[in-house]
């Protein structure tokens, strides 16, 4: 290894991607190879009274349009959630499915519709424009918090409420909520982390070619979990055994979490492979991503932080909404949970936290795992508590961060350090690298200067 | 459909394609040159930057039909075809200018039409003439060193 440390690394792969011989899943022809457009919800919340396909069915080039009732009739499942948090008082998490195509009614604005499957591209799209839905406006939900409301709208009509899940951890409630009482100071706070699209610069696109005479399976999907994505779509959504159906992921372009998912469209192109007998090519537009691709984030936060006299953190209180969309996506329980409050101790030795999430189904696109997932979130709400709890005491917030430091454990002489919301650090000294931090940046001249350019009154 | 006849990266192609065939599609379905990516369909993205007639232009938002009796180089035509690399091709690998190169052809071609304007731009220079061509994995800096570097290679072989 160490001719390597400390050294410039080439990688050994950019020859083929500055010269324009990258395999990516759109860039993939097979012989006989047809075009699938997806016809998408205009609206967030609608109910599908008809469709009517006759005419895009007749226009020159169209093989098949399937829609919602087809993929009913044909007994195929929606794609599952692959992590089950249930309810604090036990009850098993509300899983409603996420159908392939909808055909009742569109949960958010791209919900798939009908899948019109034609030679080209361009025929496609022109068919799909022919097509007639039409639809019962109804009144949608976008807000994780208004979503928990007994009067909002209901986004699965068969749950009792909008209620995916919800979920705590750390300290008993009433013992943190009476050191937030009886604190020396408290700070509160009201956070929103807005949800986001992954926005990778290759739109998503899938292939499902069904090989008539071996009985087999091809899916080339554009995806960062290729493995996962088999099991999921052979054991959950068409049935199918494992060794019957092969997944190649291609090079990909950009993911940052948002194609680790089992998609609608993957199950979808390999479906309709298998009942047209030709490959279906799927890429999404770009404004197609930003309504089909799993979103980040979308936390609506109220958190309490607990101080003593001398600035001694004594309590944390975090309660989240989370969004998860219309409809679960493959790890979207566990971004606010298990990756979110297991965060929460941070740096500090707090001695008594809880979090209490409330996840909520919405009139929006499914919320999932980016960047970080659930721990940006947490980092950032505990980070803006402890720099704000400073300035409103009037201590400089290195010297809190150092006051509150959980002290330096090597985990060899000294054990792991127990954290009150579940997870054992290994090692750490936080004191000696934010003293190291503060050195490199000149922190005492930085102070000084800012003291002095507000006593100038600029910037 | 309309008859063109196409100069793709010094090969002369004559096709019928119908009006409304975007360039990209023409370069990607008809000729299979997939070395041109399509980001954004919104001339955003710049990720089909192809030139044209040595300038260069967002192939998603132009006409195959506009493109006859032009001259189309794309990013699979811009080594000389013996083996070695434009240095551009090279810089963007010496200088990890790249992740996962979906991004990549687009900036290339950017990059060397601004090479032709300019042979040693400035850091200012270079980013002002890349902003139409986003990439989501690099955060630019290596991007743009790249071609700096490259820059000093031209020149240095001048
Ligand atoms: S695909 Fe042409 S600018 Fe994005
Ligand atoms: S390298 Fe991935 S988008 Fe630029």
């Amino acid at each position: 290894m160490s001719k390597y440390i400390g050294e410039s690394v080439k990688r050994v792969e950019d020859k083929r991607f500055t010269t324009g011989k990258g395999r990516y899943t759109d860039d993939i022809v097979l012989p006989g190879m047809t075009y699938a457009y997806i016809l998408r919800s205009p609206h967030a919340h609608a109910r599908i009274n008809s469709i009517d396909t006759a005419k895009a069915k007749n226009m020159d080039g169209v093989v098949a349009i399937f829609t919602g009732k087809d993929i009913a009739n044909a007994e195929i499942n929606g794609v599952p959630c692959g992590w089950q948090v249930d309810f604090k008082n036990g009850d098993t998490m509300h899983e409603p499915p996420h159908p392939l195509l909808v055909a009742d009614k569109a949960r958010h604005v791209g919900d798939g519709i009908a899948i019109v499957i034609a030679e080209d591209r361009y025929i496609a799209r022109d068919a799909a424009d022919e097509i007639e839905v039409d639809y019962e406006i109804l009144d949608a939900v976008v807000s994780p918090e208004k979503a928990a409301a007994a009067d909002a709208p209901r986004v699965h009509d068969e749950l009792p409420n909008n209620m995916a899940f919800d979920w705590s951890l750390g300290n008993p409630i009433d013992e943190v909520d009476a050191a937030i009482e009886s604190a020396h100071h408290v700070t509160s706070l009201d956070f929103v982390n807005q949800r986001l699209v992954a926005n990778a610069i290759e739109p998503r696109s899938a292939i499902g070619h069904y090989d008539t005479t071996n009985d087999h399976y091809t899916l080339y999907t554009s995806s960062q979990n290729p493995h996962l994505i088999r099991l999921l779509m052979c054991a959950f959504v068409l049935n199918l055994p494992e060794h019957k159906v092969r997944v190649v992921s291609p090079d990909v372009g950009g993911g940052f979490g948002s194609k680790i998912f089992h998609y609608t469209e993957e199950a979808l192109v390999t479906w309709c492979s298998g009942q047209i007998k030709r490959p279906v090519k799927w890429t999404a537009e770009r404004s197609e991503s930003f309504v089909t691709d799993a979103h980040g984030r979308d936390h609506v936060t109220k958190a309490d932080m607990a101080f003593d006299q001398d600035g001694k953190i004594t309590a944390l209180r975090v309660k989240t909404y989370a969004g998860m969309g219309a409809y679960l996506s493959t790890f979207a329980p566990a971004v606010p949970t298990y990756l979110h409050g297991t965060l929460l101790q941070g740096l500090y030795t707090t001695p008594l936290i809880n979090v209490d999430v409330v996840a909520t189904f919405t009139n929006t696109v499914a919320v999932d795992a980016y960047r970080g997932a659930g721990r940006p979130e947490a980092t950032y709400l505990l980070e803006r508590l402890v720099e704000n709890g400073a300035h409103e005491m009037g201590i400089d917030p290195a010297e809190l961060r150092f006051k509150n430091f959980i002290p330096a454990f090597d985990g060899v002489d000294q054990p792991g350090y127990q954290t009150q919301v579940a997870l054992q650090y290994d090692s750490g000294n936080y004191e000696e690298v934010l003293k190291k931090a503060l050195e490199m940046v000149g922190y005492d001249d930085l102070r000084a200067q800012q003291k002095n350019a507000s006593e100038r009154r600029t910037l | 459909m309309n008859q063109v006849s196409i100069t793709v990266n010094g090969k002369k192609h004559e096709r019928e394609v119908s009006s409304r065939m975007l360039l990209v599609h023409f370069l990607r379905d008809v000729l299979q040159l997939t070395g041109t990516h399509i980001g954004c369909d919104t001339s955003s993205c710049g990720a089909c930057t192809v030139l044209l007639d040595g300038k260069a232009v967002k192939a998603c938002t132009f006409l195959a039909v506009q493109a006859d009796g032009r001259q189309v180089t794309t990013i699979e035509g811009l080594s000389d075809g013996n083996g070695s690399l434009h240095p551009l091709q090279e810089a963007f690998n010496e200088c990890h200018g790249l992740q996962c190169g979906f991004c990549t052809p687009g900036m290339i071609m950017m990059a060397s039409d601004l090479l032709a304007r300019n042979a040693s731009p400035s850091e200012g220079e270079i980013r002002h003439a890349l902003e139409g061509n986003f990439c989501r994995c690099t955060g630019y800096h290596n991007i743009v060193r790249s071609v700096q570097h490259a820059a000093e290679k031209i020149q240095s072989n001048a």
